[in-house]
């Protein structure tokens, strides 16, 4: 049995759709990490040893109590281990002063834990300060960091959290724990407490950042469509953390370890694939008909009328869509900025193809509009290039366990 | 699309009266802030002022003047006033440190005795409490038993549970999330103390503080016991001489004296709770 999978696992690896999985430097080592809680007969983390390569996202998932949370704090030490070792870029981190060790690793939590009695800017300052950084390069820093994570920091340096919501508290924790710049970040549940579109977004936005700052990161979900969309690596642990299966979420979905992992990945693997393709790895219709919002009329009916298409998208004049014209829309005697429907659904390239889909079904126009960071337009995605992919993703399936079948019988035989 | 929306003169109207009680509304904070202010001193005016115009009014005979004389009610409202301050001042010298030590990790688990013990500590009637310490006093012979020290020390023993217990609860109930997140970023404990749990604890400490005042108040009028002055003299002169007017201004000073000081100790606790929370 176990023979088969690894044989189907290196198969995976060699076929694996867009598997650019290549083992890089480690950056995080765990040797042995246990904790055993004085009192309790079976540890609650029991020898776990694990690697994380360096600018990679590794989540830990699995049922709770299975030692997940346990596990991350171990890292940085909040929770200190009974035995075993953390290695964080090659030095051993197990007995050097936590406070210092912390100051080097970002950490992000639920409940966010932004202190309430100290304004935004005091709290993303918070380690910067405590490093000893001199005001001007902390003040320069909070204003870059608010500026990330999409905040505007002259509305919101002065705030105190609870005049924020929660989404942008969120906001404020990642960039507090941003904020000397760690190499290294552990995220316990971060968007646990969101409610699902905000939820959405911040995971977007997350992706989006971590492209350009390739941060080495743990992070802890209790959610195998989080784990799936946000895992370049996921573990999936059982009771005491021990792990049922280390590998890519590609592999996950398509070669379970065991039963365990099986049955915690549930069904509609198709569905949850589809989180893990993103925009931008399928093609956008890029050629869309466009108009601009300060046209002439008469030029945005004409260019509709002899066009194929039966719509026609208003960018404004930051190149933000703005609303959809058809034909019989121009009977009303109006400006073009209140002409048609205002525009919806639009995704970002980092955005999966579940994402998409659902704006697509939300939206009621069939198709999702593709903007970049700053919501300017890329591109129209419709329902047929995601049933395309759907398709490949099916054929490739197909394929894959036909493979798995001609291992079946040497299997058997040996 | 049009047809579902209210016609515009509807809208206009709504948003006159939505304008409206947003200045009402306004007007009314406003209102309920001059009260909170100006409120209490005002009332405690006119009480001082009917008072002194009930005295000047009553026809004093020679002991009630004695009794009431000027320079000595000044003489028994500085007593009351130190007697109270370095009681309170000493409470909180050692309460705070006493319930902040008491709230660390090791000793943690002992946190609930301390609390029951304030708890019944607080149910002792005030006199009943002066009265054993008064015995305590007493049997002690290298122990002053009469004048200023014993009074402030039964006044401290006194008003120490209730600022020990609310320090207690107040580091008690800060979130632990907001702790873990500080530990999280490498602050010290001491650091996380300083600012992050201190902080967050001074509103129910300081509350804490305003009843201990008020209770130190109340309480050294009590200190005529002791030979400890203060305005219970008054009082205790006006039952002993079975003159009226005399126990009304001892009993009505000590009153006004115990809302003015709560007063000015709600305007502290307004005025150091951090702002955010």
């Amino acid at each position: 049995m176990t023979d088969q999978t690894n044989d189907a696992k290196q198969y995976d690896k060699e076929t694996a759709i867009g598997g650019d999985a290549q083992v890089g430097e480690t950056m995080i080592e765990l040797r042995e990490l246990t904790k055993r809680y004085p009192g309790e007969e079976t540890p609650a983390v029991d020898r776990v040893s694990m690697e994380i390569p360096k600018g990679e996202i590794v989540v830990f998932v699995g049922p709770s109590g299975c030692g997940k949370t346990t596990t991350l704090k171990m890292i940085n030490r909040i929770i200190e281990p009974t035995s075993g070792s953390i290695i964080i870029d090659g030095e051993d981190v197990t007995n050097i002063d936590p406070n210092h060790l912390r100051r080097r690793i970002g950490y992000v939590i639920q409940q966010i834990g932004l202190f309430p009695h100290i304004t935004i800017e005091g709290n993303v300052g918070t380690v910067p300060r405590l490093l000893g950084w001199d005001k001007d390069r902390t003040n320069a820093r909070i204003d870059e960091l608010l500026d990330i994570v999409g905040l505007d920091p002259s509305v919101y340096r002065s705030r105190y959290p609870k005049e924020l919501s929660g989404g942008q508290r969120q906001r404020v924790g990642v960039a507090r724990a941003l904020a000397a710049d760690p190499p290294v970040l552990l995220m316990d549940e971060p968007f646990g407490a969101i409610d699902p579109i905000t939820r959405t977004r911040l995971q977007n936005e997350f992706l989006r950042l971590q492209e350009e700052l390739q941060k080495t990161i743990a992070f802890v979900t209790h959610d195998i469509d989080e784990a799936i969309k946000m895992g370049d690596r996921i573990a999936i642990l059982k009771e005491q953390s021990h792990i049922a299966q280390f590998a890519t979420p590609e592999e996950i979905l398509t070669n379970p370890a065991d039963e365990f992992v099986e049955d915690f990945v549930g069904t509609g693997a198709t569905l949850k694939r589809l989180k893990l393709t993103r925009v931008r790895d399928i093609e956008v219709v890029d050629d869309a008909l466009i108009g601009r919002l300060d046209e002439p009329r008469e030029d945005l009916q004409k260019r509709l009328n002899e066009s194929e298409w039966t719509a026609m998208l208003l960018l404004d004049k930051d190149n933000k869509p703005a609303r959809w014209l058809r034909a019989p829309d121009f009977r009303h005697d109006r400006p073009a900025a209140e002409l048609g429907l205002p525009a919806r659904a639009m995704v970002e390239k980092q955005a999966t193809l579940s994402d998409a889909l659902e704006e697509m079904l939300v939206g009621s126009a069939g198709v999702a509009i593709v903007v970049d960071g700053r919501g300017a337009f890329e591109g129209i995605l419709d329902v047929d290039s995601i049933i395309t992919s759907i398709q490949t993703m099916r054929d490739a399936d197909a394929e894959f366990y036909r493979a798995a079948k001609l291992i079946d019988p040497a299997d058997e035989v040996a | 699309m049009s047809t579902t929306l209210t016609p515009p003169e509807a809208d206009v109207g709504a948003r006159d009266r939505a304008i409206a009680e947003d200045k009402a509304a306004d007007s009314r904070a406003k209102r309920a802030k001059l009260v909170h202010y100006y409120g209490m001193p005002l009332f405690l005016l006119v009480v001082t002022i009917a008072l002194l115009l009930y005295i000047q009014g009553s026809e004093l005979d020679s002991i009630e003047t004695r009794a009431l004389a000027t320079d000595v009610q000044l003489d028994r409202l500085q007593q009351h006033l130190l007697l109270t301050g370095v009681s309170t001042f000493f409470v909180l010298l050692l309460a705070i440190p006493l319930g902040i030590a008491a709230t660390r990790p090791r000793v943690r688990r002992y946190a609930p005795i301390v609390i029951g013990l304030g708890n019944a500590g607080q149910a002792i009637p005030s006199l009943g409490a002066l009265a054993l310490l008064f015995f305590l006093f007493r049997t002690i012979d290298w122990l002053p038993s009469t004048g200023t020290i014993p009074v402030v020390v039964s006044l401290i023993a006194y008003s120490f549970l209730p600022i020990l217990r609310n320090t207690m609860v107040g580091l008690d109930q800060v979130d632990a999330n907001v702790l873990e997140a500080g530990r999280g970023m490498g602050m010290s404990n001491r650091l996380v103390l300083r600012r992050l749990e201190l902080p967050l604890a001074v509103p129910v400490i300081l509350a804490g503080v305003r009843t201990a005042l008020v209770l130190n108040v109340g309480t050294a009028a009590l200190a005529f016991l002791f030979g400890g002055g203060g305005l219970g003299e008054t009082i205790q002169a006006g039952f002993q001489l079975n003159r009226r007017p005399v126990l009304i201004f001892g009993a009505v000073s000590v009153a006004i004296l115990a809302l003015l000081v709560d007063y000015l100790a709600g305007l502290v606790e307004e005025f150091m709770t951090p702002r955010g929370l």
